[in-house]
């Protein structure tokens, strides 16, 4: 009896080994055919993402980790560099013609798809009407002002614009993902073409095969001209993914992978400061933190309240505190990376909590009860709680402000709970992050037009002035005369005080220096060091 | 047995009806729609409102319910919203990881924490058993993920015995594949198993102290039966009736842990597809990863009930 017992036992444990290895085996190979190929060898350059790409439709995909992918694979028309300027990728330059309202671009004659055919103006010109017939991402709003395109000759592209827009060209350029006609052509509706197998693309890398969950194989594309010697010197490019931040540390520690693609925490940083092997890169921000007035809120609908407000706000504590002394102030609402746009002539208001208290009984508030607050005067303040650094700052502002005798409630909450008061204007002040901005007329015009386009007017302003002060400005083709008047609308949002700027912070890059070298950093955390022209310069340490 | 049989599984698919309703409503009582957390700006109204046009959310929600019932009876759990893919396709992709993980961690759980409950019965108020009484009341304090970091930086930063996340070394081959497979397996199984193991053999344990106290043990050792037969084949065979409920409950548990244990190992199963699609609010995939782990649960525990009368032939009556 005994021995058919363990008979059976044993029965039982080999059929579930069995079964578990079978079943799982099922995991073990790549989609896509992958030829396989050393992973650790020394030009293949191995990178820490958070999570799977979701859409492989670049047209589509509206995930930060998505682009770092596809943006190696498919090519913009420019890029930013690491002075937060455009700079040239596939167009070589572009222009205004028409008083304005035609943007054309000329192209490079010497990137090519990874199947061997030229990347032309027809590639270009059916990428941006499909973005507009199926209201494809982001970019459609930025394609607002098409009427017509035009391709006449292979590297020439003309937008017909119903109105000059100074920073279109800038604007469609950096966002845009270019795509072969040749093969998207044949897909039909490409708001349901997933994109998933068979890639073809201009970058310096394009995808060959993944294993859902675990990487994503890029190899190298023979052609492509920004790379020197004209294609990359990293023979393949590999995402891995690491969803929790503090594995994907230790894995770079660990040498499994070689750079991670997500910014260091400001509060990990110092964990790779004993490692020789491991340098930290630092880019700064293309977005800024901020806390915006609900100007439907009685009080802060007066300019006062709101100035008293911005006096109450040590922005300097913060920036020692939240980011440990590594980022930097602000004025207006045109962040310092924009040197050209940001007004110098203004000084971000000073923290006076005497000044505010000052402010505030000239405005006609009253503390009749004598409980160090004035009466009435009791606002709420927003925000995300997920994001540690923001939930920080609003402690900080309750404690400063009530030293102004303004009465601050936390209202912090679950991220979607936010995002949906935050679109529905139920906040008094909303305290949270820009995330990209790639020029100041995109950012001035989502954030202050009473018409709300891009939905992100959290100040629910509707002000004739504002309308009148950003649509002169976005109309105007001379560069210096366009400049001069989104300095001086920096100046009217700053007196106005319809914003208070908290801080734009740094990223830091982790990479592994004994391996990989020539990394050039663009600002903000979108792509950071993983642009396509990045990754094309980055060489093997021998 | 045919009536009993039927009875459990007739309340398992209502069980079942009742998980992917409730799943079905409370996602979209949530705050925000799939486009809320969309990156932010650059989105019109007209173009979120083409978005949930595109995902089917504009339509009344009873409509959206039936319209999803119908399709689930054919099978179809519906199309991903970021990933434009079958929900049932993605799925599958992940299936076998968890299968594999919280499988082989349930197999060891209870393979480690029958001896020990047994022996701590058996050893009653000795140093083994205040041991196990001492690891056990600990390892319901244990939270997956501290447990987790913690192994990936002993084992796998410092001693560097094992690898940094992953399941497998996609370059390998052959056996070595299954190697690689056992390696990346290590860790997050013994995460799981050492915060499953100690409530698991204390149940055991205090079953097993019930049992070697019954009038039908003293009458076996009467008989001349050794200890080990008394134990191990009498004792045992009564005192694991409860301990199954456990198991059956368990491995809910298991897959829930799988959640937090696959994020932190970076183990491509389907709890990190739960933790990203959430994220995501990508509603078709969290259904249907939720219909999955409901029916999951819901079977281990019919076919638990089953095993049970099957051991227990009183609770047929």
């Amino acid at each position: 009896m005994n021995k058919t017992v363990k008979g059976r036992w044993r029965l039982a444990v080999a059929l579930g080994v069995a079964a578990t290895l079978g079943v799982s085996g099922c995991g073990l190979n790549e989609d896509n055919g992958s030829s396989g190929g050393s992973s650790a060898g020394a030009s293949v350059l191995r990178i820490g993402t958070t999570t799977d790409v979701s859409n492989f439709n670049p047209l589509q995909s509206l995930s930060k980790t998505d682009s770092w992918v596809l943006n190696a694979m498919y090519p913009h028309l420019l890029r930013i560099d690491e002075n937060n300027k455009k700079a040239p990728e596939l167009a070589k330059e572009y222009r205004y013609e028409d008083d304005g309202r035609t943007a054309v671009f000329v192209l490079r004659d010497d990137f090519k798809w990874s199947d061997g055919k030229p990347v032309v103006a027809e590639d270009v010109k059916f990428s941006a009407e499909m973005i507009m017939k199926y209201k494809l991402g982001n970019v459609a709003a930025k394609l607002t002002w098409v009427d017509s395109i035009e391709a006449p000759d292979a590297t020439t592209v003309k937008f017909k614009l119903s109105q000059p827009y100074a920073p279109f060209a800038e604007g469609v350029g950096f966002w845009m993902s270019i795509v072969p006609k040749h093969v998207f052509e044949s897909a039909g509706d490409l708001s349901k073409f997933p994109n998933d197998s068979n890639w073809v693309g201009a970058g310096p890398f394009v995808l060959d095969s993944m294993t859902k969950g675990q990487r994503y194989v890029m190899k190298r594309n023979e052609h492509y001209p920004l790379a020197p010697g004209g294609k990359a010197a990293v023979s393949q490019v590999e995402y891995r993914v690491y969803p929790d931040v503090n594995t994907m540390m230790l894995a770079l520690r660990n040498g499994d992978i070689d750079m991670m693609g997500t910014p260091v925490p400001v509060s990990a940083a110092k964990t790779f400061e004993n490692d020789s092997k491991i340098k930290l890169e630092k880019v700064g921000a293309l977005g800024f933190a901020h806390l915006t007035y609900n100007m439907n809120n009685k009080h802060l609908a007066k300019q006062e309240v709101r100035q008293a407000l911005s006096m109450s706000v040590d922005t300097k504590a913060i920036i020692s505190s939240v980011l440990q002394g590594d980022g930097q102030q602000m004025a207006g609402p045109i962040s310092p990376i924009f040197a050209d746009y940001d007004n110098t002539e203004i000084q971000p208001y000073a923290y006076d909590p005497e000044g505010a208290k000052a402010k505030l009984d000239a405005a006609g508030y009253k503390d009749a009860d004598n409980d160090g607050f004035f009466d009435g005067l009791t606002i709420g303040v927003a925000c995300d709680q997920s994001n540690a650094n923001i939930t920080r700052v609003v402690q900080l502002f309750r404690e400063s402000a009530a030293k102004a005798g303004i009465k601050l409630e936390n209202e912090c909450v679950e991220r979607n709970t936010f995002l949906t008061r935050t679109k529905n204007g139920e906040y008094d002040i909303d305290a949270t992050q820009w995330g990209v901005f790639d020029n100041p007329m995109d950012q001035l015009r989502s954030t202050y037009l009473s018409s709300n386009p891009g939905g992100i007017n959290y100040n629910l302003l509707k002000s004739d002035e504002m309308d009148k002060l950003i649509d002169d400005a976005a109309g105007t083709t001379d560069p210096e005369a366009f400049k001069a008047k989104i300095r001086n609308i920096d100046k009217v949002v700053h007196e106005q005080a319809y914003l208070t700027p908290l801080y734009v912070e740094n990223f830091r890059f982790a990479y592994n220096a004994s391996r990989f070298t020539g990394f050039v950093a663009s600002p903000s955390d979108l792509l950071g060091m993983v642009t396509a022209y990045s990754l094309a310069q980055v060489t093997p340490v021998k | 047995m045919v009536r009993f049989v039927l009875s459990r599984a007739l309340k398992a698919v209502l069980t079942v009806w009742i998980a992917i309703t409730s799943t079905f409503f409370l996602l979209r009582l949530l705050p925000g729609d799939p486009t809320t957390l969309m990156v932010e700006g650059d989105m019109t109204p007209e173009m979120q409102a083409a978005l949930l046009k595109t995902y089917g959310l504009d339509r009344p929600l009873w409509e959206q319910y039936v319209s999803y019932l119908r399709e689930l009876l054919q099978g179809n759990l519906g199309i991903s919203f970021r990933q434009i893919q079958p929900v049932t396709d993605i799925i599958l992709d992940r299936l076998p990881w968890t299968l594999l993980l919280a499988g082989t961690a349930f197999v060891l759980t209870v393979a480690v924490g029958i001896p020990i409950g047994v022996t701590a019965a058996v050893h009653r108020g000795k140093l083994m058993d205040r041991l196990l009484q001492g690891f056990g009341i600990s390892a319901n304090a244990l939270f997956v993920p501290s447990v987790a970091i913690l192994l990936l930086v002993f084992f796998g930063a410092q001693l560097g015995w094992f690898p940094i996340g992953g399941a497998i070394d996609p370059d390998s081959r052959g056996a070595a594949a299954y190697l690689s497979l056992a390696h990346h397996l290590v860790l997050p199984v013994l995460s799981l198993v050492l915060v499953q193991l100690g409530p698991y053999a204390l149940t055991l344990r205090t079953n097993m102290i019930e049992v070697l106290g019954e009038d039908y043990i003293r009458a076996a050792q009467a008989r001349g039966l050794s200890a080990r037969r008394r134990v191990w084949k009498h004792g045992l065979r009564n005192a694991i009736l409860p301990a199954l409920t456990l198991m059956g409950l368990q491995l809910g548990t298991l897959v829930g842990g799988a959640v937090l244990t696959e994020t932190v190992f970076a183990y491509p199963g389907v709890g990190r597809l739960i933790y990203e699609a959430v994220g995501q609010q990508d509603y078709p995939v969290i259904q249907g990863a939720f219909i999955m782990l409901a029916v999951t649960v819901v079977v281990a525990n019919a076919l638990t009930d089953m095993l049970y009368a099957v051991l227990n032939p009183r609770i047929r009556l």
